[in-house]
């Protein structure tokens, strides 16, 4: 099966005052459709920038990211925030949820992006509550939720634009074990789907159910089957 | 995105922070309030003084004058060198001129001191006197105006006379009520008793033999005359006007004289009879006419229609030497004080709307500076920089609108509380109209329009601050 992204020695470098920082240095690395990919390395070793070039939020210094054929560290704002949409569901440690707008609101954010009409994403949005088990909370907003029915309204949120890839950053760093397991467990459940699901994590137990595991040191890349 | 979701989201996130976004908009309602205000009230006015005039036939009005240079409501001068004399033979020519409907004569008389009624005198420089040929209309408070019939003896006064007299709020009273005209001292027109005034003046001399005769000062004549009608006083305000046949029976020159010719004839009889003649020759009674010799101070020529008032002035300058001026562009001229005005007050307005302007940027930096945590996740679900920008801006120029609506919703209000006021106020003045200040749709849309460009405007800045927002920075931003 080919690469549905392919990083190319991609380099990012960050200048704090005289200091030039290395995220990611010459890093090489390709996912294939349907992967679960862990990326774990210790913190400061660059792993989330890793994530946020595969997600098309930040881009790289030097190399390039291919997807489909196109180098998303050229391609225009306007297409990147379009691959961002449709292809890339996120998933953060902290939920990044609108706290002021209910769980249907938060999930049909990125469908507005989508320039969906309003009443086809109420029914989508309710379509992927449904689907992370919080069916019966649509109207609820984020303070009247638990931490792990808030992960779950961010990850029916990521899901909402039906992406090829899911890119969870630390998804159970603010839950307790038991509320993180199901996490895991809900995000395995997607990829059972067909989803590519890319976890950045530092805990060994949740990397260690990767098909992948990539572990970054210093903005290396070493890797290692499952 | 979708345009109606940029408009149902900048609108929550204006509700979101209601204290904050009513007060930037309250800002934008006080700048809109008074541009509404001021520019409604200027525009108003000016309207309805021009619809006045148009109404009163002002428009179609063309002033002659003797002299050449002379601008409209200037008066006439008949005293000047190289002046041309109003004449009834010019009169009649002009009367005849493409699109003349017809000519008013008009003058003014010189020869008052004080108009008296009961005990009460008060100063009167000059009568005005016109032809009652419907050409010229007065704005008549109470009574009526001078018609065709009117001869000597009738009068009407303006109503700051009749305030003075006492009469305010009560004109009607005055109506049919007799005043005097006295004259100054020379006076030997209609109304004076020329007889007599020669016998005072020979009995002078006999009294005071070898003194020059400008040291006898004659008495001042009283003319009575009846009030038919009370005008309001506009521009002119202490005015008393009369038929023009009584004003040419007061600028009359009665006199009892020997003339050169009584002398002659005399003479002759003596040598005829052969006889000296020791006495002088009866005097008799001289009457000129100076109106006629002198000519008329103005005449009002009416146009058939305001359209050729300009044209019908050209012509009768160009071919009699006269001062001609008609009054449509001259009006014209001083109502553009009016939009100097509205320009003033409308900028007075619009400095308060700059300020506004300044604080929609404020709310807007601001609240991006929360926001920007929600802006990364934004960027991270897909929405463009372009996006971002576009819903700031977007929120930024609904504040400017929501001002403008209100602003202009306060305006009207005003409106409503001052139309009733200026209405009593123009009803005790006698001047048909009411509800004058009104709303143009160009000012409606104008404020609205301004204000939500201004909004627009002032969110551009903060706007390009949020889209320019790094994802990854604000998605982690505390």
């Amino acid at each position: 099966m080919p690469a549905i992204i392919q990083l190319k020695n991609v380099t990012k470098t960050y200048t704090l005052g005289d200091e030039v920082l290395k995220a990611l240095n010459s890093v090489n690395f390709s996912i294939e459709p349907g992967e679960f990919i862990a990326i774990t390395g210790p913190s400061g070793s660059g792993k989330s920038t890793l994530a946020n070039i595969i997600g098309g939020l930040d881009r790289p210094t030097e190399g390039s990211v291919v997807v489909d054929g196109n180098d998303l560290a050229r391609v225009r704002d306007s297409k990147l925030s379009a691959y961002r949409n449709t292809h890339i569901g996120f998933v953060f440690q902290s939920f990044n949820l609108q706290g002021s707008q209910t769980a249907l609101e938060n999930v049909m954010l990125p469908l507005v992006f989508a320039r969906m009409r309003a009443k086809d994403r109420k029914a989508r949005a309710t379509e992927c509550l449904q689907a992370v088990g919080l069916g019966d909370r649509l109207r609820h907003r984020p303070s009247q939720l638990s931490g792990g029915q808030r992960q779950r309204v961010a990850i029916a949120r990521a899901l909402a634009t039906k992406p090829s890839i899911i890119i969870a950053d630390e998804p159970t760093g603010n839950l307790d074990s038991a509320r993180g397991e199901e996490i895991i467990k809900l995000l395995k459940e997607l990829h059972d789907t067909g989803i590519t699901l890319i976890i950045i994590t530092h805990d060994p137990t949740i990397a260690r159910q990767a098909e992948r595991i990539v572990i970054i040191r210093d903005g290396r890349l070493a890797e290692r089957r499952a | 995105m979708r345009f109606i979701d940029y408009i149902v989201m900048a609108l929550r996130n204006i509700m979101r922070q209601k204290l904050r976004s009513a007060l930037t908009i309250f800002a934008v309602v006080i700048g809109a309030t008074s541009v509404t205000i001021m520019l409604a009230a200027v525009f108003s006015l000016k309207g309805f003084m021009t619809k006045q005039l148009e109404a009163n036939g002002t428009f179609q009005q063309i002033q002659v004058s003797p002299q050449q240079d002379i601008a409209w409501g200037d008066g006439g001068n008949t005293g000047c060198a190289d002046c041309t004399k109003l004449t009834d033979e010019l009169v009649t020519k002009i009367s005849t001129q493409p699109h003349v409907m017809g000519v008013a004569r008009m003058v003014q008389l010189g020869q008052m001191q004080a108009l008296t009624y009961g005990d009460q005198k008060l100063r009167l420089n000059q009568v005005s006197a016109y032809d009652t040929n419907g050409i010229l209309h007065n704005n008549v408070v109470a009574g009526r105006d001078l018609n065709a019939q009117d001869k000597d003896g009738v009068l009407t006064i303006t109503s700051d006379y009749a305030n003075k007299l006492g009469f305010k709020n009560n004109y009607r009273a005055l109506v049919g009520k007799s005043v005097g005209l006295v004259t100054q001292n020379w006076y030997n027109g209609v109304g004076s008793d020329p007889a007599k005034q020669y016998k005072d003046q020979m009995a002078w001399f006999e009294a005071h033999p070898g003194q020059d005769g400008r040291d006898y000062t004659p008495p001042s004549t009283t003319l009575t005359g009846t009030i038919v009608g009370i005008v309001d006083s506009g521009f002119s305000s202490f005015t008393v006007r009369v038929p023009l046949a009584w004003a040419r029976g007061m600028s009359e020159s009665q006199t009892y004289q020997v003339t050169k010719a009584d002398q002659e004839a005399a003479q002759a009889k003596c040598r005829a009879a052969h006889t000296p003649c020791n006495s002088q020759p009866a005097p008799h009674l001289v009457v000129s006419d100076e109106l006629a010799k002198q000519g008329y101070s103005s005449l009002i020529v009416k146009a058939d229609q305001s359209s050729n008032a300009n044209g019908v002035a050209k012509n009768i300058r160009d071919k009699f030497h006269v001062g001609a001026a008609d009054a449509q562009t001259q009006i014209k001229q001083q109502l553009a004080i009016f939009n100097v005005l509205g320009y003033i007050l409308g900028g007075i307005g619009g400095i308060a709307l700059v300020v506004a302007a300044v604080g929609v940027i404020n709310t807007m930096v601001m609240s991006i500076l929360e926001r920007t945590r929600e802006i990364g996740v934004m960027r991270a679900v897909g929405a463009r920089r372009s996006t971002v920008s576009r819903l700031f801006t977007f929120e930024a120029g609904l504040l400017g609108m929501l001002g403008g609506v209100i602003g202009l919703g306060l305006g009207y209000g005003v409106v409503l509380i001052a139309n009733p006021i200026i209405n009593k106020q123009l009803q005790t003045n006698g001047v048909t109209g009411s509800n004058i200040i009104t709303l143009p749709l160009w000012l409606i849309f104008g404020v609205i329009g301004l204000t939500t460009l201004i909004g627009l405007l002032a969110g551009l800045y903060p706007a390009r601050r949020a889209a320019k927002l790094d994802p990854v920075e604000a998605l982690h931003y505390e």
